[in-house]
């Protein structure tokens, strides 16, 4: 079969396990749910391998094909068809996005086993990794698109998946629309390059652009705007600043969903637009800095916000912000096959990092505050271990993936020049971060004293709570349907969990080693042909030794330095953060903020929004449409409303009658005309 | 014979009044406040229900043969019926078919039918009478849409007015009834003189110009265009009547009374079809016929599209009666097609023609489902009464998330492609009304999302029972949700058969917009050397 053909059934065994489990969910038996969708989500894998093995067989300069399937609106110069492109990019994607989607789903199975939605869950878990699916493998702007909004909205469904809960349906609704601005950006961005190339296919339209649609100067304005535009689709579905609010809220979903579609998928969506958009980005190299520095700004912010955080999701969310952070400024200063590559590494210790908050959270009954855990370690010693494997990885510390992907990028990064060196800077500033919040994290969760949670697991028993809280507020939750259940489920009891853990957790340990510079560059070379038009990637190999030493020392330091701060602050002297706290006040509460985000966009956006609403439908409607325009002609009005009832009392039924029977008449007259 | 899908219709709506008498199935008599489903749900069908449906039904399956029977790529006429009708007036009997209305036909059809097979779930007082305005409001629709003489198109769009006076100053709900009813009466009304007036001076001024004899049809008209004056305040004239049936901001008036009293089901091809014909009516009438006066009042109706976009969409997002949000959005919605249509270009066009279709289908559904919320929430159309319907009901729960999708045009629902075409063609046009009409795509999800998830989710509302869609409702909602999901899929069935008399309708209109374009925008004019562009990358060798 050929690559395309695999690619087509990559697409196709997701759609067809979510319409199995949504259709059959009244009559599938017991948990035969959650192995359908795992299942159809493993054969997409193995067609997404099929695929790979038949492209390798072709010669590098043909490894990009182009299948449609039918002409979805090609009409007034419009060409759009439903399309797919097969090439080393999607193909990667498609391998990462499947590989790791089978496992988060083998371990959903017994973390939802006690939730009634369980059906539900699945459906929606497949439909969301065909979209994801269906976004890298389009072929076209508008097929992209398409893919880019299913996402949206299948990670709308997933995080209100518990629906009784106002903190998830909020949630909800601010990252779908949050992620409309996105698509409207996206749109938008696709209209300025349209205009120019005259095409929806990217190859076309990369061609177009290679000839000269956009001039042959650099920063064409048209090109520039649609660039932009693009990157605010990409600030969008990938959490970067100011568009990112939305991603600690979605932490609202049930853990499985944040580790699949806040970490692993989902919102790297914005890291491979930007390496597939490269031929228009590297003609617009002020949309590349905008990207790059915008990038910067987010892996520091997060961090930052990320060492305050007491939520055990929300740190680990920031903390994908973060490292989102360091792809899209490696995708944007030409790093591609770095970006692309801490892409894969992060999705495998970022899912790691999620599931053992999933199976702590499980051994807490639901509970999510660091500052009601501790002394997990003895108890959960498996969780623990994924948790110090997924950290050291994280923290960037050889030999664990996150290490080799992120000097990777921050390595490129310095070759590029010139105020790159402030973006080399910030991404170490950053990496010092990572290890003392992941490590923050990891200390006060599993070492420490021994909560009574973690006492009654000691005694062989897994707490329960009897009526379940919201985390976020306190209440008690509606168990009624869509609840986050009284029952959990720990890894160190459930064999599909471990499993699933067990083999993220290969990868977080040893994926870095395929690219390791100066010994291997798989991810390089499996790449290049879909890089083959762009100078900056070939830049990449050529590696001066002696930044290459100074960052991997410089690297390793950082990460064992701020394991030790941590270490020091959370576990040799506890009261050190208090003091820290007082001494820095005016930080901590920014951080503790959020730096204001929230609070930004509500005032700007959201207030205002409201406000018009309510003066369009309180003022303007009352006064001006029903006074003014309306008001005028009471006296009508009452004239008129004595017709009407005269109408209703029995004269209608002639009058009726009357005109059907005229314009009957007048109908047959033709007929027999005619 | 394309008298006959109006005539059905019409058939549907004499056999209704001979309902009785007939007999087919006798009505069961069902003590008022009975609300349990009867065994069999044919008891409930009323004689003069069932011929109607019968009628409804035959009209759709006619207008789906003219669908099927269209040929792609072509942009003419077809199955033209052209009698003499007042012949010393020059007024034809005209009808035909071309890619402007085939699938407004079809659209129309099959909201009629969906909404009769509505009607016929409930009991209604006086059902022959109803079924009756019910079927005549449907002939006059098709005529107005197949007429192509414009007395005739005048006489059909003040006909279908007629049956809908009835329908809601009969059938409608209490309180506000009368008070909707006269404000519907008097905005239309308005509009529909100021139409015939300037549907007559059309014609006197075309004689008087040719030198020749009076006539209406809209062909021969188009050959010979009036001076730029007269087609300005003729111009205006129209845009009043087509604008206030759409509705559009600031004429929308009778809109919210409007929608609150009429009955769901009339609602459903009020809010699904009516608003559009206005819409049409640019397209078929004004921009052919008045081109010149299209192209000088481009910005301002560009701009009263947007306010209506923006208008639309705040006060939709702060409505809490689940009508009033749809009838809100309904007008963004048309605003997004006006913008379409007066982006004049093909792009715009046809985005606008396809987004008629969408969206009629997508409200009537959405409207459709309101009245199921509502029997869920204790009879209350108030989303502050609803909440936590989705418990017992995943399968409404679906039809409805698919529906508010669409609302919001989601890329890969039905509305989306309509959506992006118009856009495209207001971009061309216009970028910087295009940028704003944006800011209405990103409040259409806020709205739609909000109406979905305070009925739907949260905790339940206190006179909340969650309850599965039956099949009766089934049957309503079904048919137009396959219908959604496959122009979803395959736009292009409807693209294809448009293209041809969508680029015809605005090519004069775009001729005489094009030098006011390019003084009007000083960026250089892209068209020539995209094709060239176009041409080199359609050289780019297929790499498979």
């Amino acid at each position: 079969m050929s690559a395309t053909t695999f690619g087509w059934l990559v697409l196709a065994f997701p759609l067809l396990g979510m319409l199995t489990v949504a259709l059959g969910y009244r009559s599938l038996p017991g948990r035969s749910a959650g192995w359908i969708g795992t299942g159809a989500i493993f054969l997409a894998f193995l067609a997404a391998l099929g695929a790979l093995i038949s492209m390798q067989g072709h010669s590098p300069e043909h490894r990009q094909m182009v299948s449609s399937l039918w002409s979805y609106a090609s009409t007034v110069g419009v060409d759009a068809q439903v399309s797919i492109l097969v090439d080393p990019l999607s193909v990667f994607m498609i391998l990462i996005v499947s590989g790791v989607s089978t496992l988060i789903h083998l371990y959903s199975i017994p973390y939802m086993n006690e939730d009634r939605g369980f059906a539900r869950y699945f459906s929606y878990l497949n439909f969301f990794v065909f979209s994801m699916l269906l976004l890298v493998l389009a072929g076209n702007f508008l097929l992209l698109i398409v893919g880019w909004a299913f996402v949206g909205a299948a990670s709308y469904l997933l995080i209100s998946f518990w629906y009784r809960r106002t903190t998830a349906t909020r949630a909800g609704i601010k990252a779908f629309v949050i992620n409309v601005v996105g698509d409207a950006g996206l749109v938008l961005g696709t209209y300025f390059i349209f205009k120019h190339t005259g095409t929806l296919d990217f190859l076309k339209a990369f061609h177009a652009t290679e000839v000269g649609a956009f001039g042959h100067s650099s920063n064409n304005g048209d090109l520039l705007a649609g660039c932009l535009l693009l990157l605010v689709g990409a600030f969008a579905k990938s959490a970067q600043i100011p568009l990112h609010t939305w991603l600690p809220d979605a932490m609202e979903g049930p853990t499985p969903v944040s580790a699949l579609i806040h970490a692993a998928t989902m919102v790297t969506a914005g890291v491979y637009l930007i390496a597939r958009m490269h031929p228009l980005f590297e003609r617009a190299p002020a949309a590349q800095d905008v990207g790059a520095i915008v990038g910067a700004l987010t892996l520091l912010i997060a961090g930052t916000i990320a060492i305050v955080q007491t939520d055990i999701k929300r740190v680990i969310a920031y903390s994908t912000m973060s490292q989102i952070g360091y792809m899209i400024m490696g995708v944007s200063v030409g790093a591609y096959a770095a970006g692309l590559f801490h892409l894969m590494t992060h999705a495998f210790f970022k899912a790691l990092l999620f599931m053992g908050a999933g199976s702590i959270i499980g051994a807490m009954a639901g509970e999510q505050s660091l500052e009601k855990m501790g002394g997990f370690r003895k108890v959960m010693p498996f969780t623990y271990g994924a948790f110090i494997v997924g950290g050291l990885a994280l923290s960037g510390i050889p030999p664990f993936s996150g290490f080799f992907s992120k000097d990777d990028i921050l390595l490129v990064t310095a070759e590029r020049g010139g105020w790159h060196w402030a973006l080399y800077v910030v991404g170490y500033i950053g990496a010092f971060l990572t290890a003392i919040y992941t490590f923050r994290m990891i200390f006060r969760a599993f070492h420490g004293e021994l909560v009574p949670e973690a006492q009654e697991l000691k005694a062989g028993k897994l707490h329960h709570a009897e009526r379940p809280t919201n985390p976020a507020t306190g209440e008690v939750e509606d168990t009624d349907v869509g609840f986050p259940g009284p029952f959990h489920t720990i890894a160190e009891r459930a064999l599909p969990m471990r499993v699933a853990m067990g083999l993220l957790a290969v990868g977080a340990l040893g994926s870095g080693l395929v690219q390791i510079p100066k010994v291997d560059f798989v991810i390089d070379d499996f790449l290049r042909p879909s890089f083959a038009d762009s100078p900056l990637y070939a830049s990449e190999s050529h590696t001066r030794s002696g930044l290459l030493i100074f960052g991997i020392v410089l690297g390793t330091l950082l990460g064992l330095a701020g394991i030790a701060i941590a270490h020091r602050v959370w576990v040799a002297r506890p009261g050190t953060a208090e003091v820290f706290r007082t001494r820095l006040r005016p930080l901590y509460v920014l951080f503790a903020n959020k730096w204001y985000f929230d609070d930004l966009i509500g005032g700007l956006v959201v207030r205002p929004a409201g406000a018009l609403g309510s003066f369009a439908k309180d003022t303007f409607e009352r006064v001006f449409v029903d006074d003014t325009l309306v008001g005028g002609t009471t006296g009508l009005v009452r004239a008129g409303s004595a017709a009407v009832r005269a109408a209703q009392s029995g004269f209608v039924r002639y009058y009726a009658a009357l005109l059907v029977l005229g314009v009957a008449g007048v109908g047959f007259y033709f007929l027999l005309q005619s | 014979m394309l008298w006959l899908p109006a005539a059905c219709g019409l058939l549907g709506a004499m056999l209704s009044l001979l309902g009785r008498r007939i007999g087919v199935v006798q009505v069961t008599d069902i003590p008022p406040g009975e609300t349990s489903v009867p065994a069999n749900p044919l008891s409930r069908l009323s004689a003069s229900g069932a011929l109607a449906l019968i009628g409804s039904l035959a009209a759709l399956a006619l207008a789906i043969g003219y669908i099927a029977d269209y040929s792609p790529g072509s942009h003419g006429l077809t199955h033209v019926t052209d009698v003499v009708w007042i012949a010393e007036l020059g007024i034809h009997y005209k009808l035909g078919i071309d890619g402007l209305n085939v699938f407004m036909l079809g659209l129309t059809t099959l909201l009629f039918a969906a909404a009769v097979i509505a009607a016929n779930l409930r009991e209604w007082e006086r059902p022959r009478l109803f079924y009756v305005n019910f079927m005549l409001a449907e002939s006059a629709v098709l005529g107005a849409l197949l007429a192509q003489d414009l007395a005739l198109f005048v006489a059909f769009f003040d006909l279908m007015l007629i049956p809908f006076y009835f329908l809601i100053g009969v059938w409608g709900k209490e309180p506000g009834r009368v008070k909707a009813t006269i404000k519907l009466v008097i905005y239309t009304l308005v509009g529909s003189l100021l139409m015939l007036a300037a549907a007559v001076a059309t014609g006197v001024l075309a004689a008087q110009q040719g030198g020749g004899h009076i006539t209406f049809v809209l062909s021969s008209l188009q050959a010979t265009p009036l001076s730029r004056g007269s087609q300005e305040w003729i111009f205006l004239f129209f845009a009043a009547a087509f604008l206030v049936k759409m509705p559009a901001f600031p004429l929308h008036g009778w809109m919210p009374d409007g929608y609150k009293a009429m009955p769901i089901e009339v609602l459903m091809v009020f809010s699904g079809v009516l608003s559009k014909v206005g819409a049409y009516g640019f397209l078929r009438i004004v921009l052919p016929l008045y081109p010149q006066a299209a192209a000088h009042f481009q910005t301002l109706m560009l701009l009263i599209a947007l306010a209506s976009i923006i208008y639309g969409s705040v006060t939709a997002f702060t409505q809490t009666d689940a009508r009033l949000i749809a009838g809100y959005s309904s007008m963004a919605q048309l605003g997004f097609i006006t913008l379409g249509i007066f982006s004049l270009n093909p792009q715009g066009a046809q985005g606008a023609l396809l987004q008629m279709v969408n969206h009629g289908l997508v409200v009537a559904a959405l409207l459709f489902i309101v009245a199921l919320l509502a029997q869920r929430a204790g009879g209350s159309e108030d989303v502050r009464d609803m909440g936590g319907i989705a418990f017992r009901a995943p399968v409404l729960a679906t039809i409805f998330l698919v529906v508010a999708l669409a609302t919001l045009a989601m890329p890969g629902s039905s509305n989306f492609v309509g959506e992006f075409l118009i856009l495209l063609g207001v971009f061309k046009a216009k970028l910087a009304i295009a940028v704003i009409a944006f800011t209405g795509v990103v409040m259409a999800s806020v709205y739609a999302l909000r109406l979905f998830i305070r009925a739907m989710h949260n905790r339940a509302g206190p006179g909340v029972q969650s309850r599965e869609i039956t099949v009766r409702d089934g049957a309503v909602l079904v048919p137009l949700l396959a219908v959604i999901i496959f122009m979803a899929l395959y736009p292009q069935l409807a693209l294809r058969r448009s293209e041809g008399s969508a680029k015809l309708a605005v090519a004069s209109a775009q001729r005489a917009a094009a030098p006011a374009l390019e003084t009007g925008s000083h960026g250089k004019p892209a068209l020539g050397r995209t094709l060239a562009v176009a041409e080199a990358s359609a050289a780019v060798k297929g790499r498979e």
